[in-house]
């Protein structure tokens, strides 16, 4: 009755059912595509360089080379002042003098320093900067080229312990690391965000109602009670965890794959053993914080309290697999797997990168439950009290911790 | 009274809370009472006078702190689920899911409280027709109008066809009509043999709907009858004369008029 009760909800419908199932698809859409975007307005506008004094004798192909560019507006200024105040008021992208060589350099007749002058807040003259700095060092390049040359000395004597580097990586392993870092981070969102409204709606939201006592006046015992709403709040987060990992395993074929058919860096896939292991790890981090979320928003007399009293537990929900999301090369280990939520996010990056930790697995959802178990037998021991029971408490869990450890508190007057 | 016939039992019943600024609190102070079927019992008294306590001890909701109470012969204190299965529970802090409709919510209501699974049905249809909410009850409940949700209410807590109910200010809030509706249903039911315990601070609604009344002051009964012995025990003839007289009484001379049990007895 809770749950087709719950189905009617707008807002229970929203964070538990259909975003955990668009969530993936819609954001992995958005953000290839607003990469995409931001990549083609990066390659596509022309920076508007200024370029103050003359260049020394015999380098006027550096300015040729950047008037080559197709990208580069190139421009002259009488006045460094006034090019600046132009860079600042967004009328100008860069300004490029030419001065003397400094120190040693200055021994090397006709030498000279490049000085660019941007503004590092704006993108487009950060843009200008670096198209200035590419040209000037090619420049260079081609010019120590040539004088080497000159001087008799070949390709074999100049070039000298060079560094190369080759990744050895898999496209399937840059993918396997892009799901590892945020699919903990999504479903861990997910499940907290399906379990986080049914949670507060059925227990503040029902003091708010005024259907509590209607509640605790029908012949069902206590227990009975709690473990009910429980299963209901358990439910709506597995749900939202399960649709999750589901709609994440659509996404990469539907979604992802196209995006990243012209790719040979990146390719998403995921072990089959994976799908249930994440199934798994949804479910136990779905039990658990629904029974945490359960219990604290139980204080709340209001919807909008009980929302206050639950967010603490979502954002640490949230900031733990974002923190792991850094440790890219830790697996889950017997200590991880001790501690709720940081169990769930490391299993499921484990999993997407083909790594199956079996007496870890055990260990982090037999935590889990143990969790659960604890949060019941709280929840149990709470509804004992009668002030909470009768709504006449006024705190939160952790008042209600703190006082009931005075054994002379009987109760407050009922209002 | 037949004692046989008793179906809601009360003997000292206490409860003392705890309460920051005031120390302990007796919200409830010894009482005593008892109901047979086919009688509607009036608690009456002044907000804070203990009805809603008293109440709330009898739907096991809250714990006596001592003496005892039982319904239909189930202990409140040691049989608490047989108690309710025994009880309905109107208050205007009871309201109804809203995202049920009202046939929803009678079908919930009936098998949370254990009525047979197979005969559920045919009472939500009973009581439907009883009440005449046939024209809403496929509607969610909070489309409903207060009239209309009263009703839902009224059936939502006869449904499990208890035999013992409790009416706690059952007309707060109520418009005029509304709350006439609900007298005239209590008084149906009262005819259907069910106990009726109805507590209220309106004094013409207990005068006209109670067989008996205990006038409750400070957690204590001052006065207990039927409202023709209250009035020769007093030699007034309205009710709400006859509240002040106890009220007044209990007030200047504390304790005066009440008996060990704290039940003083009008008709002595």
């Amino acid at each position: 009755m809770e749950i087709r009760s719950a189905l009617r909800e707008r807002s229970i419908v929203v964070y538990s059912i259909l975003l955990p199932i668009f969530m993936y698809p819609i954001l992995l859409w958005v953000v290839f595509s607003a990469m995409t975007f931001v990549q083609g307005l990066n390659e596509g506008f022309v920076s508007r360089i200024a370029v103050v004094a003359e260049l020394p004798e015999g380098h006027a192909a550096l300015i040729d080379s950047l008037e080559a560019r197709e990208n580069v507006e190139l421009t002259r200024e009488a006045d460094t002042d006034s090019a600046v105040d132009r860079i600042q008021a967004g009328e100008l992208d860069a300004l490029i003098s030419f001065l003397d060589a400094e120190e040693d350099g200055s021994a090397l007749p006709g030498n000279f320093r490049v000085e660019v002058r941007y503004d590092r807040s704006e993108g487009r003259s950060r843009t200008a900067s670096e198209r200035v700095g590419q040209t000037v060092d090619e420049y260079r390049s081609d010019w120590l080229e040539r004088e080497a040359e000159a001087m008799g000395v070949g390709e074999a004597e100049r070039v000298l312990f060079v560094l190369t580097s080759e990744n050895v990586s898999t496209s399937e392993d840059l993918g396997a690391l892009f799901m590892g870092i945020i699919t903990p981070l999504f479903l861990t969102i997910m499940v907290a965000m399906g379990a986080f409204y049914p949670s507060v709606d059925t227990t503040a939201g029902e003091r708010e109602r005024s259907t509590w006592e209607t509640t605790i006046t029908t012949s069902a015992s206590r227990a009975s009670m709690v473990t009910a709403k429980y299963l209901y709040v358990a439910t709506m987060g597995v749900t939202a965890g399960v649709l999750n990992v589901l709609a994440m395993f659509v996404s990469i074929g539907a979604v992802l794959a196209p995006i990243l058919s012209g790719s040979d860096e990146i390719s998403v896939r995921i072990p089959f053993l994976a799908v249930p292991v994440m199934m798994v790890g949804a479910v136990g981090l779905a039990l658990m914080l629904s029974a945490a979320m359960m219990i604290l928003a139980s204080f709340a007399r209001t919807f909008k309290d009980g929302q206050a009293m639950v967010q603490p537990v979502y954002f640490v929900a949230i900031l733990v697999p974002l923190l792991l999301g850094q440790q890219t090369d830790r697996t889950l280990t017997a200590g991880i797997a001790a501690v709720p939520v940081a169990n769930v996010a490391m299993m499921v990056r484990d999993a997407i990168n083909g790594i199956f930790l079996w007496p870890f697995i055990v260990e982090a959802l037999a935590v889990n439950l143990i969790m659960v178990v604890l949060c019941l037998a709280l929840a149990r021991f709470i509804m004992r009290f009668e002030d909470f029971l009768i709504g006449s408490f006024d705190g939160s869990f952790w008042r209600f911790a703190k006082d009931r450890m005075r054994p002379r508190s009987i109760g407050k007057e009922p209002a | 009274m037949n004692t046989s016939d008793t179906t809601v039992s009360v003997a000292d019943l206490k409860k003392t809370f705890f309460d920051e600024s005031r120390g302990e609190v007796k919200a409830v102070d010894g009482i005593t009472f008892s109901c047979v079927p086919g009688e509607v019992f009036g608690l009456l008294g002044a907000n804070g006078a203990g009805k809603t306590t008293t109440l709330r001890m009898l739907s096991t909701v809250l714990k006596p702190t001592e003496g005892s109470a039982s319904v239909m012969g189930h202990d409140v204190l040691n049989e608490p689920e047989a108690t309710r299965e025994n009880l309905g529970f109107y208050s205007a802090s009871t309201s109804l899911y809203p995202r049920l409709t009202g046939r929803e919510t009678l079908e919930f209501f009936a098998r949370i409280n254990h009525y047979p699974p197979e005969k559920v049905a045919k009472r939500v249809g009973k009581m439907v027709a009883r009440f005449g909410i046939e024209e809403y009850m496929n509607a969610r409940v909070e489309k409903l109008s207060s009239g209309m949700k009263q009703k839902v209410s009224i059936a939502r807590t006869v449904v499990h066809d208890p035999p013992v109910l409790i009416f706690d200010e059952p007309t707060v809030g109520l418009d005029v009509l509304n709350a006439i509706e609900m007298v005239k249903v209590i008084r149906q039911l009262r005819d259907e043999g069910k106990t009726i315990i109805f507590s209220s601070h309106i004094m013409s609604e207990v005068e006209k709907l109670c067989d008996r009344i205990a006038i409750l002051h400070r957690g204590r009964i001052l006065a207990l009858g039927t409202l023709e012995s209250l009035r020769q025990a007093t030699s007034l003839h309205y009710l709400e004369d006859i509240f002040v007289h106890y009220v007044t009484e209990a007030e200047g001379v504390e304790g005066a008029g009440i008996g060990a049990t704290g039940e003083f007895e009008a008709s002595k």
